[in-house]
Parts: C-alpha cells; sequence; structure tokens
C-alpha cells in the first residue's frame, strides 16, 4: 500500500508540473484560438536560458531572466507572427506555430550540442519525507508554485482590467472590441503569462529527478497536451484537475507496469491519451469545458 | 462552373504533357529521385485523403498517420508469407492484399466516428491524436502481427505474374534503361496518385461532395436542408482514412520494409502541413504541398553540403542538417504568413491576376472547384 | 496561351537528351565489377559514407562520435592516407527519421565505399535489406546482437548481452550478489534494451536470479515511478540499457530513497557531463559502465593517443567513452581493413568483407577490449568488456575498474540472432 501511495503522491507532484503547461494552453487558447505547437519550444528557451546563465548570475536572477525571456519569446511569436493571421483556420494557426517550434528547436539543440546543462536549482536532490513516501523536494515547490499560480491567476481575472479583458475577448471577441478592449493586446499578454508559466514548467521538469537540460525536455510539454484536453480546452481548472489526472495516470501505469503486462510494455506512453479518449467519447468537451452551441 | 472553351482546351493539353513528362520520367531520373519521388507520391495520396477531410467536411484529423499505418502493416500482413518465422502473414495475392488494407482502414475509420460524429474542430482533432499514440503502442507490442520495434518486410507488389520489384521478368530494359524495381513502382505509383486525384476530384463536385461543404460551413444549415449530418461525417472520415491506407500501402511498396517508429506523431502533423501549406480543401494544392514537404527535406539534406561556409558535422557551428531544418521551418512560416490559405490561394491569385492581364476581365477561373473558406473551423 | 505545353515538350526533350546520362550512373554503380568503376574509390581518394542523426535525440552521441571518426581520419590523411588515398567521410543526417535514411542512402550507395559508422537501430533495421544487396560493409554505432549472422556487419567490442552477462557476474563476484536475489533492468524498447535484457535473463537463470525488468522510452526521463518500484521489490543491483538522461535520473533517485545498490550501464547509458549535474554524488558513489570501449582515461598507448589527441583539438570538451572513443576506436578497425583490402589489390566491397573476417587477432592497442577475432560472423569479434567507474577526477569520467575481463558464464552463451 505504500508504494500506491508513494506513486500517487508522486503523480500529483508531476501533474503540477503539466497543470503549469496546460494552463499555458489554455490561456493561449482562449485569448487566440491557436494550438501551440511552439508551446515545448518556448519552454526549453526558458530553461536554456536559465542553464547559461545561473552560473555567472546565480539561480534566482537567472530563473528571473529566463522566465522573461520565454515571456518575450512568446509575445514576439504573437506580435510578429500570429498577429498577422487572426483569421486564419485552425489547422493554419497550428502548422504556423510548428513552424516556429522546428526553428526555436532546431537552433536550441545545435547550441546545447554535446553537454548536459543544469539549472543550478538551489533545491539540488533533496526529498521530502511525507507519511512514509519521499518526494522530490523540486517537487513538492513544483506544486506550492502551481497552487499560488492558479490563486494568482483567479484573482488576475476576477478583480483587474486585464482580467476582465481577457474574459470578455474570450466570450466574444467581436463585442469585446466594441467596448473598446484592444484584442491585440489581450492576445499579446495571454502570450506572454503563458510563456512565463512554460519557463517556470520547464525549471521543473529539468530539475531533479531529470538529469538536466536536454533538447527533448520541449517533447514533454507534449505529454501535457492530454491534460489539457482531459479538462476541457477553455477552462483554467480543467488544466489543473487534468494535469493532476494525467500526472497520477502516468506514474500508475509505470509502476504497475510489470503487472500489467497484459496490456504491452511501456504503457506509461499511452495511457493518459487513452484515458483522454475515454473521457471525450462520455464528454466531448471534457471534463469543466464550455459545451460547444450551435448557433444559426 | 463552365468555362470558356479556349482555356478548357489549354488545361488539358497542359494536363496530357505533365502526364506524359511524369510516364518518361524513369528513363532518366536517378535512383535517388525515384525514390524521393515515390515517397513523395505515397504523401499526396494520404494527403488528398486528409484535404478532403478537413476542408471538405471540416474535420480536423491529427490522427492520419493511425490510419497510413493501418494501410501499411494491413498490406504486410495479408500479402505477408504465412510461414515467416518473424511477422505471420495470410499470403493473399497482392491486389487483393492492396484492398484488403484499404478496406480495413475504412473499417477502422467507421468505427472511430461515435468519436469524430460527436467531436468538432480543435476537439477532434486532438482526440485523433490519441489514436496515433494508441496504434504505435499496439504496433510496438502485437509482435506476431507487426514484427514489433523492428518492423517487417512488405511483399512486393505483382499483378499477372508482373512484379513490381527487381523480380520476374528479370532484366526488363525499357529504351535501354534498366526497369528494376523502382521504376516499374513509379508506373503503379503514378496510376494510384491518377486514381486518387480523379476520385476525389468527382467526389467534391458531386452531390455528396457539396452536403460535406454545407457541413463545414455550418451543421444545422445542413440539417435543415435535409443533409443526413452524422452519416455524412462519418462517410467522410472513412473515406479519408481510406486514402490514407492507400498512400500507406504505397509507402510500404517503396520502403520494403517498415518500422513502428515512422507512424508518430511527426507523421500526423507532416500531413497536416502539407494540406495547409497546399491551401486546406484544395485536392491540388494538397498534391504540391505533399510534394514540397516530402522532397524539401530530402533534397536539402542530400544537397545543403554543397553550400559553402557551413561546419563540419560534429563541431558546434550550423551544419548542413541543422540548415535543411532552419529552411524547412523557414518555409513554412513564409508561405503561411504571404497566403495564409496556402498555395492553392496563392496560385489561385496569380492566375487571375494573370488572367487579367491577358485576356481582361471575366474568367475568374478557379481551379479547385468551390471556394474553400474554412475559417469557422475553429469556432 | 501554349505556354505551359510549349514548356512541357521542351522539358520532355531536355529530359531524353540527359537520359544517357542515367545510363552512365547505373554502369557505374553496378558494384564489383571492373577494377576502375568501384564506388567511392578514385586515384586519390577512398569515400565512407556515414549515417548519422545530428538533429534529433542522439545528436549530442552522433557528435561526440563524428569527433573521434575525424580525428583518426585526419591524423591518418596527415600521415599520407591509406593505399595512397585520402579518406573522405560523407556524412549525412536522417535525423532519426527511417524514410530520411533510405533516401539518403538511396544516393549515398553508388558513392562510397562503406558504411562507417551509422547510427540508429530502426534505420539499421530499414536499411539491412539494401546493405545485403549492395554488398556493403557497415560499421555500427550499436552493439545489438540481433544483426550477428549476417556478415555484413562490422560490430566494434562485443554485443549488450554479452556486456551485460559480465556486468551481473562481476556484481556476483565483487558486491555479493548471490542466488535468491533479483536485479532490476531499466531497458530502452528495440534492439539495444532486447539485446541487454535478454543477456540478464540468462544471466539470471545461470545464477539464480530474478529479473524485474522497466521498459521505458529515449523520451522519458524522470523514471522516480519505476526506481520506486524497483525499491519495493528489493533489487540488488539496477542494469541500464539506456541513455544518459535515464541513468542521471536513475542514480538520484535512487540516492534520494535510499536505494544504496550499484547501478552498471551498457555502453550508452553514460556520459561525463552527467558528473557535473545534480545526479553526479550519486553517480560517484555507484555507477559504472560495462562495454568493450575502454575509458577515455586508460593507461594504455592506444587509449592515450587518442586523448592527447582529443584534447589538443577539443579542449573545452570531454571525450566520451561510447562517443568520441567508439568513433576512435572503430575507425581503426575500419583502417584495419582498409589497409588489408589494398594489400590484397582488392579495394572493392567485395575486397572489404574478405578483408574484415581475414582479421583474427587485432590488438587495438587498448581501446577496444580483448583481441579482436572477426572471422566468424556468428559471433562479435570480442567477449571482454572493461568496467568503469564513475570518477569525475578522470579524463572522460570513468576509471577503468581491474583489468579488461571475460566470464565463464559469457563464454558459454549462445547468440540466437
Amino acid at each position: 500500500m505504500s508504494n500506491l501511495f508513494g506513486l500517487v503522491l508522486n503523480g500529483l507532484s508531476l501533474g503540477a508540473i503539466y497543470a503549469l503547461i496546460a494552463l499555458g494552453f489554455v490561456m493561449i487558447f482562449k485569448a487566440t484560438h491557436v494550438l501551440n505547437f511552439a508551446h515545448g519550444s518556448v519552454l526549453l528557451l526558458g530553461a536554456y536560458v536559465v542553464g547559461v546563465t545561473n552560473d555567472a548570475l546565480g539561480f534566482w536572477p537567472a530563473l528571473l531572466l529566463g522566465i522573461v525571456v520565454a515571456a518575450l519569446a512568446a509575445v514576439v511569436i504573437d506580435v510578429v507572427i500570429m498577429r498577422r493571421v487572426r483569421a486564419a483556420d485552425l489547422g493554419t494557426l497550428a502548422i504556423l506555430t510548428l513552424g516556429v517550434d522546428v526553428l526555436m528547436v532546431t537552433e536550441l539543440t545545435r547550441r546545447l550540442g554535446t553537454a548536459t546543462l543544469t539549472t543550478g536549482a538551489p533545491w539540488g536532490t533533496s526529498t521530502v519525507d511525507v507519511l512514509g513516501s519521499s518526494i522530490p523536494l523540486s517537487r513538492v515547490i513544483a506544486a506550492l508554485v502551481t497552487a499560488v499560480v492558479v490563486g494568482v491567476l483567479w484573482a488576475l481575472f476576477q478583480f483587474t482590467n486585464w482580467g476582465i479583458a481577457m474574459r470578455a475577448a474570450a466570450a466574444d471577441g467581436g463585442t469585446a472590441e466594441l467596448m473598446g478592449i484592444r484584442l491585440n493586446r489581450v492576445a499579446a499578454s495571454a502570450w506572454g503569462v503563458a510563456g512565463a508559466l512554460a519557463a517556470v514548467a520547464g525549471i521543473f521538469l529539468t530539475s531533479f529527478p531529470s538529469p538536466g537540460i536536454s533538447p527533448t525536455v520541449g517533447l514533454v510539454a507534449l505529454a501535457a497536451i492530454p491534460a489539457w484536453v482531459l479538462g476541457g480546452f477553455d477552462s483554467f481548472p480543467g488544466a489543473v484537475v487534468g494535469g493532476l489526472i494525467i500526472g497520477v495516470v502516468t506514474t500508475l501505469s509505470a509502476g504497475y507496469q510489470g503487472d500489467l503486462t497484459f496490456l504491452g510494455r511501456d504503457l506509461a506512453q499511452v495511457t493518459p491519451y487513452a484515458v483522454m479518449l475515454l473521457v471525450l467519447l462520455i464528454r466531448p468537451s471534457g471534463l469543466f469545458g464550455t459545451k460547444e452551441v450551435a448557433r444559426v | 462552373m463552365s468555362r470558356p472553351p479556349t482555356t478548357r482546351r489549354v488545361r488539358t493539353l497542359a494536363i496530357i504533357a505533365v502526364v506524359l513528362v511524369a510516364l518518361a520520367l524513369p528513363l532518366t531520373l536517378r535512383a535517388f529521385w525515384l525514390q524521393s519521388g515515390l515517397f513523395a507520391m505515397a504523401a499526396v495520396i494520404s494527403a488528398i485523403g486528409l484535404t478532403l477531410l478537413v476542408g471538405r467536411s471540416g474535420q480536423l484529423s491529427l490522427g492520419h498517420a493511425f490510419f497510413v499505418a493501418i494501410g501499411a502493416y494491413g498490406y504486410c500482413y495479408l500479402a505477408g508469407d504465412p510461414s515467416s518465422p518473424l511477422a505471420s502473414g495470410l499470403g493473399l495475392p497482392p491486389v487483393l492484399a492492396l484492398l484488403g488494407a484499404v478496406l480495413a482502414a475504412g473499417l477502422a475509420g467507421a468505427l472511430f466516428s461515435p468519436i469524430s460524429g460527436r467531436l468538432r474542430g480543435i476537439y477532434l482533432g486532438l482526440a485523433s491524436l490519441g489514436l496515433v499514440f494508441l496504434g504505435q503502442h499496439i504496433l510496438f507490442n502485437a509482435v506476431p502481427l507487426t514484427g514489433g520495434y523492428n518492423g517487417r518486410n512488405a511483399e512486393p507488389f505483382s499483378l499477372f505474374g508482373f512484379s513490381f520489384s527487381d523480380g520476374t521478368p528479370e532484366g526488363l530494359t525499357v529504351l535501354g534503361v534498366q526497369f528494376g524495381g523502382l521504376e516499374r513502382l513509379w508506373y503503379l505509383g503514378l496510376l494510384l496518385v491518377g486514381v486518387s486525384w480523379w476520385c476525389a476530384r468527382n467526389l467534391v463536385r458531386s452531390r455528396p461532395g457539396r452536403a460535406l461543404a454545407t457541413i463545414r460551413d455550418s451543421e444545422v444549415a445542413a440539417g435543415v436542408m435535409g443533409v443526413n449530418v452524422p452519416r455524412y461525417k462519418a462517410a467522410a472520415f472513412i473515406v479519408s482514412s481510406m486514402y490514407a491506407a492507400l498512400g500507406g500501402v504505397l509507402m510500404a511498396l517503396v520502403f520494403g520494409r517498415i518500422v513502428p517508429e515512422s507512424f508518430g506523431l511527426t507523421m500526423s502533423v507532416d500531413f497536416l502541413v502539407m494540406i495547409v501549406i497546399g491551401g486546406i480543401g484544395s485536392v491540388g494544392g494538397a498534391v504540391v504541398g505533399a510534394a514540397l514537404v516530402t522532397l524539401l527535406p530530402l533534397v536539402l539534406n542530400r544537397y545543403s553540403d554543397l553550400l559553402p561556409l557551413l561546419a563540419q558535422p560534429g563541431s558546434s557551428g550550423i551544419s548542413a542538417a541543422d540548415l535543411s531544418r532552419i529552411i524547412y521551418g523557414l518555409a513554412i512560416v513564409l508561405i503561411l504568413l504571404f497566403a495564409h490559405d496556402g498555395l492553392a490561394g496563392l496560385g489561385r491569385r496569380l492566375g487571375s491576376s494573370f488572367r487579367r492581364n491577358a485576356d481582361g476581365p471575366g474568367s475568374p477561373d478557379r481551379p479547385m472547384s468551390d471556394s474553400p473558406t474554412t475559417k469557422e473551423l475553429a469556432r | 496561351m501554349k505556354r505551359p505545353l510549349v514548356t512541357s515538350v521542351c522539358l520532355m526533350v531536355a529530359l531524353a537528351a540527359t537520359s544517357c546520362g542515367k545510363a552512365e550512373e547505373q554502369s557505374g554503380g553496378s558494384a564489383g565489377g571492373a577494377a576502375e568503376a568501384v564506388p567511392g574509390v578514385t586515384e586519390d581518394t577512398i569515400t565512407l559514407g556515414s549515417l548519422m542523426d545530428l538533429t534529433a535525440v542522439f545528436a549530442s552521441n552522433s557528435r561526440s562520435i563524428l569527433q573521434g571518426t575525424n580525428l583518426y581520419w585526419d591524423a591518418v590523411n596527415a600521415d599520407g592516407g591509406v593505399c595512397d588515398r585520402q579518406v573522405e567521410l560523407d556524412v549525412q543526417d536522417h535525423g532519426y527519421d527511417a524514410q530520411t535514411a533510405v533516401s539518403l542512402y538511396q544516393t549515398m550507395s553508388g558513392n562510397v565505399l562503406a558504411i562507417a559508422p551509422v547510427l540508429g537501430s530502426s534505420v539499421i533495421t530499414a536499411l539491412r535489406p539494401s546493405f545485403q544487396e549492395d554488398n556493403m560493409l557497415v560499421g555500427m554505432a550499436a552493439w545489438t546482437s540481433d544483426v550477428l549472422p549476417d556478415p555484413q556487419f562490422q560490430i566494434t567490442g562485443t554485443t549488450y548481452d554479452i556486456e551485460t552477462i559480465n556486468a551481473i557476474d562481476w556484481l556476483t563476484r565483487e558486491h555479493g550478489l548471490t542466488s535468491g536475489d533479483s536485479i532490476g533492468v531499466v531497458y530502452f524498447e528495440g534492439d539495444f534494451g532486447g539485446s541487454s535484457l535478454r543477456g540478464a535473463e540468462y544471466a539470471a537463470e545461470e545464477l539464480g536470479l530474478t529479473v524485474v525488468p522497466h521498459q521505458i522510452k529515449p523520451s522519458d526521463t524522470d523514471l522516480s515511478a519505476q526506481v520506486n518500484a524497483m525499491a519495493n521489490d528489493g533489487v540488488k543491483a539496477i542494469i541500464v540499457a539506456a541513455a544518459s538522461p535515464q541513468t542521471a535520473s536513475i542514480a538520484s533517485v535512487a540516492a534520494s530513497i535510499g536505494l544504496d545498490v550499484p547501478i552498471v550501464g551498457n555502453g550508452p547509458a553514460f556520459t561525463p557531463d552527467l558528473l557535473d549535474t545534480p545526479a553526479g554524488a550519486a553517480l560517484e558513489q555507484n555507477f559504472y559502465t560495462a562495454t568493450s570501449m575502454a575509458p577515455p582515461s586508460l593507461e594504455e598507448e592506444g587509449v592515450q593517443e587518442f586523448l592527447t589527441a582529443y584534447q589538443a583539438e577539443y579542449p573545452d570538451e570531454e571525450p566520451i567513452q561510447n562517443g568520441a572513443m567508439y568513433g576512435y576506436a572503430s575507425s581503426q578497425i575500419i583502417h584495419e581493413v582498409l589497409t588489408r583490402a589494398c594489400e590484397e589489390d582488392a579495394l572493392t566491397r567485395e575486397g572489404l568483407q574478405e578483408a574484415l573476417r581475414s582479421i583474427t587477432d587485432y590488438e587495438s592497442g587498448g581501446t577496444v577490449a580483448g583481441v579482436l577475432d572477426y572471422s566468424d560472423p556468428s559471433v562479435p569479434p570480442t567477449r571482454e568488456i572493461y568496467i568503469s567507474r564513475a570518477d569525475p577526477a578522470a579524463a572522460g569520467g570513468l576509471t577503468a575498474v581491474g583489468d579488461s575481463f571475460v566470464s565463464e558464464l559469457a563464454e558459454g552463451y549462445e547468440f540466437t540472432g
């Protein structure tokens, strides 16, 4: 039983990181209706900046720099590229971001070269004992940070002008624009916040128990896609719940792989997608997503 | 949609000329170009299927690689040698295996219709993404059928004893050029592409094609007009899956051996790149897009080392391989920035302005029939 | 308005006119005919093809390997080359995609004498029929026993299964592993992991151990779930048939949950930069590699020669045992093959294969363990390995533990292919 408990705790803490990434997907989708394939490379960029600057600057300033650079990169993608094709359809927008992703990943892979960079995070490889199961300290911090981020985002949405503008733009862009909300500015800020969240997730993803910053880290962002879909595409609580579910499902299927061999090897790769398909079969708009209403 | 007779005649002549050139190419192309061309043909067939689905019925799919895999593996299994110790087969004649593989993909598409019928836009796109991962998991694990990680060989195609490989008739020579497997497959590929193109264009212009276009633009309106929406959507998914599978069969034949790793997310996304660059909904655009996306990396990889100033592999400068990825990424971004309705849209605009200069106004020829407006796809 | 037609006809005529070019290529491409038409060999050059992954998951491995091959051939060329010819490497990037590799090989095959090195097991699998058809000698940057009966392949050192058997045998001798204990095996899907797992299962059966297998993918870098499960199963040692990110994760997670057991990796499981990561301390404590490639710090003439050259050329980087070291060592063997073929005046594809099989007692100067005997294509050229310990002070991050050896267990292992 302690194994199950440990796996679930591990899963929840991993899920917290997925939640951060999924929140970014939701943010960008709500504001600009884009499926952002470049999210992973923004995440990698953030981690990379921290990796190359933490020796000179120290961890915390490097972290700040990484977050700022990732946020700026996301804003630049939106302003320079996506803004020009706002009216294009979903497939076109997604493929545009894919082109950007190819460019960024190629350059970052080349720069990373043969070395594994590390973030130099102060939590190192320490672990925390929670009721007899040990959890990496970095993951505990990730869970706390996610909780704080969700709280802050919620407050921003409820109580600030930016939040109201954001919600109005997501609900009905045309009307919002007529009310004097600058859609482009809202969109750029959403991309920026998503980029910053990706950078934070990137730091945790490249901390212990992962070895460091490698080009494949960007791919992990894709693992958050089932979390995003599961929660419903436009729901912040959905992204968090989806992230946690996918985290737990992943660690459980990895941990109990030995007992589930009849389902095939390396089960943890598919279970998130299987769960996602099941949920979509029952609830086509995900757990918390807005139901699509057909308008005539 | 009637066209002035002169335009029509020119188009017919141009098509005949293109076909003739395509038929003559194996006499002169090197093996690399023949093989790359065949990969492009396989991609063209599958991409036509996807553009019909996305552009004509408004169902975004990221699961195309799954159906391509069913075609490729279906053919290998059905035509495979039953006594092979590595991966079993049924030993059917290759023609039957080809048809069987395409039908199997159609069936798989039908089985997915409870999900595809209920979801729209991005919801369907990402749900179908799940299929790719599930499919790959099966390919890796159903070892007796698929050969597992190492994949399995594809039985060469043959028709009435004529083998589309280096086999019988051996040493076939046409006009002094030896016709081996690639040259022979080239004609099979051309035939399949031709049939796929013809079917797609007829489908688009037929009654079901118009019904699908109505569904794409508004499901409610289509329903009001008496179109059976769920049924048509399922049918579109099935047809697109069958196209995917046909491309998969050709791909398996060109490869000679298929491995599960090929049929992943990258392949699905590449198909989307093809049809988006080509112009969503345009059959001709899908052909151009598929050729471009398939050939560009192969050619760049092969010839970019001719460029000066590139770093040697192993050092840290920009190597030829990096450059080819960068050009690929840039091509996607630039094409879509300057023509976000893809190359088909660009071609249409260039074509009409050219005609306006030449003939004066009055012949807005639209090569790809109905205007593909899919802007509402996302919403 | 008839311009398209005119253009097409012109194009067709042009194509017909150039068709003689194809005929020439074909007669040149058919290997093994007249001596003057051997692909990849001219008056003053020998061209070798290399298919690597320079842009995808194994990019850093490939880059390191090419550092080693470049070092070696540059030195050979500066020394006058082989057979009075300069050796050139035609490196192409397949981006770990079998389709790209098949296409690239198609053009490359007519212009190269042999393929060395080629990386990526799915690539090798996809190209295997073509290699056979072209009679191509292939230097494999992989150590899987799956290719064994095939005479085309040149393996540098022993195979993964033998590495693992020797490693487990060594664990019983040095770390008190006994009958009844269990060992965890974390392995990649595919040839690499499969090979290693086979070896582990054989050794376990012979020694009365239990294997706890965990299959993973190259993109999995957080292995806490697997390590926790292994800790629950009470494993006494862990075999890693994966890449370096997985090794780092396993070592650091194991240390954090107090699972203090030896961790032995196959060749690809270690890169020296891991020692600078937070996993460094855990690796230093418990990590070993088991492979025929020498640790770059080994006090042997051949290895020291390599190390000096490497440090002069790449002062800011560390040589990777399974990367640069392999690239260098495998080039040594290809060099020997070319020299022998040259002596027999048979610098052809067939000649190369014969030359490879004529090698029965090649000593590499320590870069590869043991004496290499390529005469029997159904077994690897040696069954000896080095055990090396992670050591931040040593070049390449590894120090040899004792001499190279082969266990009786490994001697008795039979390859099923």
